[in-house]
């Protein structure tokens, strides 16, 4: 669901972890417990790997000493904010198989936008990019599931009035969802710059709420964890 | 309509063209350079990140030699 998920869908050329969005159950736990083991993985920093604490919205962090991966990075999720359940997301999931026949299993594009719609600098332009890089290979021949992506996670003022501008009908109808739009359908393109800056900015100090009860119960497991020892 | 060379240039237009096998490929490639050139495996710090911790432990680099060397000196 992150950086190698980026990687596939053509926002970034290289991650140095993975992340993996997991269904929260103790079974699960299980299994996924068996396959660390097998990677030799070590929770590096708070919190411990409970599902309490996956449930609240934490990551789990880990780092693997297998030979064969070692020094990977491994960070576990099960709940990100603006983002569906488990339940929802792996249906929609997108399969990608590799020439050697490994199977990837991708958070779906419409999802991956939503839960990188983060506090972090970072991941604004990568948001742009995956919205981009999906625009550019369907806009010939789009679908109407495409066409509702890009009217509401494009973030590139030249494509959102281009799109507006070949397809007023479904723009008029999704305004309402993002108001924006207004301003990519009148083709003006320095209100259209500000106001996705506005939206930007909105999402970030929304993210930096949802974290505030998450930062401190952290801080507080970083000082138990001192006071221990 | 904009060319996606028009819009961010040649390089990442080719990156977006690419085909989500040919780019699993293609960063395969770029893994085995940087860790040859002794790259760290953990992220980026990120004082932005809701997780970042600046009393968390670092792994070493792969190669066990810093991933930054002064070969070479000018004086300063």
């Amino acid at each position: 669901m992150g950086g190698q998920a980026c990687v596939l869908y053509g926002a970034a050329e290289f991650s140095r972890d993975t992340d993996f969005a997991i269904l929260g159950s103790q079974a699960n736990l299980s299994r996924l417990r068996a396959a660390l083991a097998e990677l030799q993985a070590e929770v590096i920093a708070v919190p411990p790997f409970e599902l309490k604490y996956l449930q609240k919205g934490h990551a789990i962090h880990f780092r693997c000493h297998a030979s064969e991966a070692a020094g990977m990075r491994v960070d576990v999720m099960t709940r990100m904010r603006g983002v569906d359940a488990f339940a929802k997301l792996w249906p929609r999931r997108s399969t990608l198989i590799a020439e050697d026949g490994t199977s990837y299993e991708l958070m779906s594009l419409p999802d991956l936008v939503k839960a990188k719609k983060t506090q972090r600098d970072k991941d604004w332009p990568m948001i742009r990019r995956l919205v981009e890089a999906d625009y550019f290979k369907h806009r010939e021949r789009p679908k109407q599931n495409q066409l509702r992506l890009w009217f509401l996670e494009l973030r590139t003022p030249e494509l959102l009035i281009e799109l507006a501008t070949g397809h007023p009908e479904p723009c008029r109808k999704l305004i309402k969802q993002r108001s924006l739009l207004k301003l990519a359908a009148a083709g003006e393109a320095i209100d259209l710059i500000g106001a996705l800056s506005e939206e930007e900015r909105l999402e970030r100090e929304a993210d930096r709420e949802y974290w505030v009860p998450l930062k401190a119960e952290l801080e507080q497991l970083r000082r138990a964890r001192l006071h221990d020892g | 309509m904009i060319s996606a060379e028009q819009l961010v240039g040649e390089e990442l237009a080719e990156w977006y063209a690419l085909t989500p096998q040919e780019r699993w490929q293609e960063s395969a490639k770029l893994w085995e350079v940087y860790l040859s050139l002794g790259g760290s495996l953990d992220p980026e710090p990120d004082t932005q990140s809701p997780f970042f911790d600046p009393s968390a432990p670092s792994s070493r680099p792969v190669d066990g030699r810093t991933g930054l060397r002064v070969i070479r000196r000018g004086g300063i």
